[in-house]
């Protein structure tokens, strides 16, 4: 009788101990607020507030719509409205008024605090000194990203807890109080999306961003190196002549991973497809030297990594001679 | 009888003779003047003639000169690559310009007057590639050779010996510079920030200016330690780029973002070009409001300074044409060579003035870069990124008007 009588109870209860746990992860919606979009701005950034109503509370109302306690004259009655958002670091009001048909008024209210949210992405690719552009992710590759955010100065990330996700996996497996700063491998695909959301240390987020960064394959190309001047910054196009006795060319493997550039498994020079001994210890150079008749030849590079193959690059070009 | 007579006539001349030639031998010998043959100038002195045209004599003493004299605003300083350049100033008058030459890192100066040359250091800085000169011409920072072999050499020039006083700078510089109460300010990497410092090579003082919390940063420099000096991430059409300022010290992010972003500033206005819509734009922006225009031309911003005497016009070479949706990949790596012309950008009425149009004016294709105003903005200084030669651009007319009407 009193396992029945049990077993009752335990039934009857189910529902409302579902109920409460719904209410305490907050998927309960209010019946009428304002949405934002984008969710977090930034400082400048056109927003665009709209005005949910899931309970039809709204219908027959009047909206009066005001920002910082202005009224905005032409937005009355609109669902939707757009307004720029504030400077970095001040907090701005957006309120919609709600005169009902059967009388009584009601205030929905939503506050912005813009923040800038940069993600900064400084893959570890090889790009030569002279280089004014930045290295770009290739397949394998070391990415470094950093998050600044800015709210008039740079918010002390120590006091910011990040999470990090690459297309949709957790990295670091959960937030990472003080983490501005991730190192990740560049994944396969063409592109990565990346998202950070920063929160402060009671939960509330501060900003929230996803940014899709492309992935490129290795490019090589040829540059001539003068003893005295030291590389040109003028890549060869297609063919060169050797102007003296000397001809030195430099093969610069645009985006290969730092760590295949600088210890490559492959890394081959051949001279009208035969391969040759550049005899030097920096495998990205070679010198050419006039021969007894005129001509030219064909001059080859290849360098790759045998674990990761797809971090390689080929290319030829023609030098007369 | 007859015969007699001419043996003996001919002894008699024969006497002559030789009485002449000891006369000449021991008498009579001309002095020339040094450097120049016994028999180069037999002293028949000036003609009065006055169809002769005696060609003017230019005594070089084997020296470069420079044509500083010709009536064009634009000239060729050098026709070798140079890694860095100054005006100096001495008692307030523009007197010589300065330059490193590559790869040797000797150091020349070309009177703006006369146009003479001449070497004012003989020290060789192997494989130099980059310098800056203090505004005095009495210091340099040259960067040596590159990547792990980096030196970075800071020297005071000796004219009188044609020296360069040496010694190595103790920090790696990603980037370098010099201000107008010449410091050399620069960034060196710590972990994964830049600390921004400035060194007086005068006092040996060195002191930290400002971080910057990343490590792939491009530093536009103002010509004061104080700034605001410009920093974005180095730009790539493909990753997106930021715009940060550094004013005595404190960061203000301004509100400029894009992929492939480059910029410039000065105190009043930010120059910054980036793809939206894939398409290569230009914006001008307010520093002070954020207000945001677009620029009536595009410019690649590495092309474009800002004058001194006024922060709202900025001088830019511009190339006419459709840019590329990989802008400024593809001129970085220099598979784009541009054909500029030389304009003046007035941001405050977001109107442009062709100033040069260097092929017509010189039949010289140029891709400029490096662009530097002299202290009172008379000359622009520029170098032609095809050929690391120096050039420079009277600017002075324009300026004079602009004083006018500020006034």
């Amino acid at each position: 009788m009193l396992q029945r009588i049990l077993l009752v109870c335990i039934t009857f209860s189910v529902p409302f101990l579902v109920s409460a746990q719904l209410d305490l992860l907050g998927i309960s919606n209010p019946e009428i607020g304002i949405t934002l979009s984008p969710s977090y701005p930034s400082p400048g950034e056109v927003v665009t507030a709209s005005l949910d109503d899931y309970a039809g509370g709204v219908f027959g109302a009047q909206i009066n719509w005001s920002y910082n306690g202005e009224p905005i004259l032409d937005a009355t009655n609109e669902r939707q409205i757009q307004f720029i958002a504030s400077s970095a670091g001040v907090e701005s009001i957006i309120e919609a008024e709600l005169i009902l048909a059967q009388g009584g008024s009601q205030i929905i209210r939503e506050s912005i605090r813009p923040v800038f949210m940069d993600i900064i992405i400084e893959p570890q690719t090889r790009v030569p000194d002279w280089y004014l552009g930045r290295a770009l992710p290739s397949l394998g590759a070391q990415v470094n990203a950093t998050v600044l955010l800015n709210d008039g100065s740079f918010i002390n990330p120590q006091n910011v807890v990040y999470t990090w996700r690459l297309n949709k996996n957790v990295l670091e497996g959960g937030p990472v109080r003080g983490g501005n700063q991730m190192a990740f491998s560049t994944p396969r695909g063409r592109s990565m999306v990346l998202s950070v959301t920063a929160a402060d240390t009671a939960g509330e987020v501060i900003a929230s961003r996803l940014i899709l960064v492309n992935a490129v394959t290795p490019e090589l190309a040829f540059y001539e190196k003068h003893t005295l001047y030291g590389q040109r910054q003028l890549p060869i196009d297609g063919q060169t002549s050797v102007i003296g006795n000397v001809l030195t060319l430099k093969a610069e493997p645009f985006f290969l991973d730092t760590r295949v550039y600088n210890n490559p498994d492959v890394s081959e020079w051949e001279i009208n497809r035969q391969s040759t001994d550049n005899g030097i210890q920096n495998p990205y150079e070679i010198t050419l030297q006039r021969g007894a008749t005129s001509g030219q030849t064909l001059v080859n590079f290849h360098v790759r990594s045998l674990q990761e193959v797809l971090q390689g690059a080929e290319e030829a070009i023609v030098v007369n001679f | 009888m007859k015969r007699l007579l001419f043996i003996i006539v001919g002894l008699i001349f024969i006497l002559l003779l030789v009485g002449v030639w000891a006369y000449f031998l021991f008498f009579g010998t001309p002095n020339p003047p040094e450097g120049e043959g016994i028999f180069s100038n037999f002293n028949f002195g000036n003609t009065t003639d006055p169809t002769v045209t005696i060609p003017e004599v230019i005594e070089t003493e084997d020296q470069l000169i420079t044509d500083v004299a010709s009536p064009e605003s634009l000239r060729q300083l050098t026709t070798t690559p140079v890694a860095g350049y100054q005006e100096v100033l001495s008692d307030g008058d523009v007197r010589s310009v300065r330059y490193i030459e590559a790869g040797t890192g000797h150091i020349f100066s070309i009177d703006l007057v006369s146009g003479l040359t001449e070497r004012v250091s003989a020290t060789t800085i192997p494989l130099a590639t980059k310098g800056v000169m203090t505004k005095d011409g009495q210091y340099a920072l040259i960067l040596s050779n590159s990547g792990a072999q980096a030196d970075f050499i800071v020297g005071e020039i000796i004219p009188e010996n044609e020296t360069l006083r040496n010694f190595a700078l103790p920090d790696y510089a990603t980037s370098f510079a010099v201000t107008d109460s010449d410091e050399f300010v620069y960034t060196t990497p710590n972990g994964s920030e830049l600390i921004a410092k400035a060194y007086n090579p005068d006092t040996n003082e060195l002191r930290t200016l400002f971080t910057i919390p990343f490590r792939e940063a491009t530093i536009r420099w103002n010509n004061t330690t104080a700034g605001p000096h410009v920093v974005y991430p180095h730009a790539s059409s493909r990753l997106e780029g930021y715009v940060y300022t550094y004013t005595n010290g404190q960061v203000t992010r301004q509100a400029a973002s894009g992929y492939g972003l480059s910029a410039v500033g000065s105190e009043d206005k930010l120059l910054y070009s980036a793809q939206f819509d894939n398409e290569y734009t230009t914006i001008i922006q307010d520093m002070g409001t954020f207000k945001a225009v677009a620029s009536p031309l595009t410019v690649v911003p590495e092309k474009c300074s800002f004058i001194t005497v006024d922060p709202t016009i900025a001088v830019c070479g511009i190339t006419l044409t459709e840019y590329s949706h990989l802008m400024p990949d593809v001129w970085y790596q220099g598979n784009m060579i541009m054909n500029d012309t030389l304009w003046e950008m007035d941001t405050q009425t977001e109107s442009a003035t062709l100033l040069v149009n260097p092929e017509s004016a010189t039949g010289r294709q140029l891709d400029i870069v490096g662009l530097q105003f002299s202290t009172n903005d008379r000359n622009l200084y520029f170098q032609n990124k095809l050929d690391q030669t120096l050039w420079v651009y009277e600017y002075l007319p324009t300026i004079e008007s602009i004083i006018t009407d500020s006034e």
